[in-house]
């Protein structure tokens, strides 16, 4: 069963779009914010993002939460992010399996975590604990990573999957974040899709990335590109009513351009669907 | 090697900044085609250059003054200085005003830290709390004996800050014209008022009346208290006037949210 509202197709809201979005009704079911950027006081960003709840479904989706970090858990974040989800009603929250700092310091990045025993009780702790303050279930992405650890217990994918199931979250299946981590680390992104939790996948993502022949960075400045749509399209034969959208954070295009990227994921799924049909 | 002191290593040799050197490399397993520094360096670099668009984004006057090369050497040293204590990358650049305050450029360019703190301003003033500003009507409630005793009270947005003089014009010039031509620098400063009005952030120079009134203003101060300290500054103009002028500049430019009797 799909645990998630089924949205459709969406967008990451971002700025420089605002003006089309509002003036030109595309066909977009929902949008994604960063939710760091609406943990504010006040002013333009918030009174924009109300205006934009007020006709569309919108998904928080955090940066920071640092959920692997071993510094003790940041209430203070964790009370605006409760503040401002009480305020926005989003479909769902999220943010990534990554740590962003410790010390008190914040690196702005998501970092990599080895896929240990250790790791793993520490994570599916922090996660439980977050559920029970913000009293809600918590949507966790995978992210793209350039470093993995020597030592490890389990593969990425086993991580997620006894993660999930242990801390009772849902899953942001962010395919391009496959994709380029299993470049980087020379593992296999089909087996990584075929071997995730059906009933766990809460959402997908798709981002164009940078290809620097040795390795692969997420810079979601790019088009998506044909590799990560063919994962995609294994993707959703597998989780057929999970809600995707596409990020898109620098080297912005034309709007129409994502809107067209949009639809050739529409397109995908009524091959995928028509196929299941057939079958 | 625990999770904790493995994410206390790995922070360490992003921040020290030298990938190929760094001890962490070896608790990296191979990449299937970079080499592990070079793969290490997506985060080393990443950092960086993540924290260095925060800079550029919230001081583009600055950037346009001082030019790419010695604003990349003061973004530089501002990074190695400040690693990121906050959530949000809106507040990296915050200590910018005061970091300028230490540095040589200081002394190089009259401007740097005005400009500094007049966009740290603005950049604060944008996202600063919501309060509904009121109108000129809101003194219609009161008598006109009553006004003596009036008390105001401000945007959250406000802020008066003290810079070299000619910054405005400076931040004009730098912001609106291609090719800016700034005047000569001068001794004496100028104090700016900056604030929001609706979503706008907004600035403006004061005359020093104005910032006698406002300061006066902004300290709790009655409007018969104000009149008294304008006249005593400034003989030869009728204070209530002038003063009456300055509150419905005020209330015209968003700046007053409350008004009310104060306790004789």
């Amino acid at each position: 069963m799909q645990p998630t509202p089924r949205l459709g197709y969406g967008l990451g809201l971002r700025p420089v779009y605002y003006e089309e979005i509002l003036n030109g009704a595309p066909p977009v079911d929902w949008f994604e914010v960063i939710s760091e950027n609406y943990m504010i006081p006040g002013g333009r960003p918030l009174a924009m993002l109300e205006r934009f709840r007020a006709a569309y479904p919108i998904v928080l989706h955090g940066v920071s939460m640092s959920l692997a970090s071993t510094d003790p858990l940041d209430l203070d974040y964790l009370a605006a992010l409760k503040a401002l989800a009480a305020r926005i009603e989003p479909a769902w929250v999220s943010d990534h399996l990554c740590w962003t700092g410790v010390h008190g310091l914040n690196l702005h990045d998501l970092l990599p975590i080895p896929y240990t025993r250790e790791a793993l009780d520490h994570v599916v702790d922090r996660i439980g604990r977050i559920q029970d303050f913000l009293g809600r279930q918590l949507v966790v992405e995978n992210a793209s990573t350039y470093v993995a650890f020597a030592e490890a217990d389990m593969t990425e994918w086993e991580f997620v999957a006894e993660m999930t199931r242990r801390a009772d979250c849902l899953l942001l299946v962010d395919v391009n974040n496959i994709f380029v981590s299993s470049f980087n680390h020379g593992l296999d992104a089909a087996a990584y899709i075929d071997a995730l939790p059906a009933d766990r996948i809460a959402q997908f993502h798709m981002a164009g990335h940078t290809d620097n022949r040795t390795h692969r960075i997420d810079t979601h400045d790019q088009p998506i590109c044909a590799d990560v749509w063919k994962l995609y399209e294994r993707a959703r034969r597998r989780f057929p009513d999970v809600p995707a959208m596409i990020e898109r954070d620098a080297n912005f295009p034309p709007f129409a351009e994502l809107l067209a990227e949009l639809q050739h994921m529409r397109d995908i799924d009524t091959v995928v669907a028509e196929a299941r049909g057939a079958a | 090697m625990k999770l904790a002191e493995l994410q206390s290593a790995f922070q360490a040799a992003v921040l020290a900044g030298d990938a190929k050197g760094a001890e962490i490399l070896d608790a990296f397993a191979a990449p299937s085609r970079a080499d592990r520094a070079e793969a290490f360096d997506v985060y080393v670099h990443g950092y960086r250059l993540r924290l260095a668009e925060y800079l550029e984004e919230d001081y583009p006057a600055l950037r346009a003054l001082i030019g790419e090369t010695a604003f990349a050497r003061l973004v530089s040293a501002y990074i190695a200085a400040n690693p990121s204590r906050n959530r949000s990358a809106r507040y990296y650049s915050c200590k910018m005003p005061e970091f300028l305050a230490a540095h040589p450029l200081r002394r190089a360019n009259a401007w740097a830290l005005g400009l500094a703190r007049l966009e740290r301003a603005l950049a604060d003033a944008f996202d600063a709390k919501d309060v509904a500003a009121k109108d000129l009507e809101t003194l219609a409630a009161f008598a006109p004996e009553e006004w003596p005793l009036l008390v105001f009270e401000f945007h959250p947005s406000l802020s008066l800050i003290v810079v070299a003089a000619d910054t405005t014009v400076v931040y004009a010039a730098l912001v609106d014209e291609e090719k800016p031509t700034l005047p000569a620098p001068r001794a004496g400063e100028e104090t700016i008022a900056v604030w929001r009005a609706e979503y706008e952030p907004l600035y403006r120079a004061l005359e020093e009346d104005e910032r006698l009134a406002l300061n006066e203003a902004l300290a709790g101060k009655s409007f018969g208290d104000i009149c008294q300290l304008v006249a005593f500054q400034d003989e030869t103009a009728p204070a209530a006037e002038r003063l009456a002028q300055f509150l419905v500049n005020w209330f015209s430019e968003g700046l007053i949210v409350g008004v009310r009797e104060a306790a004789e």
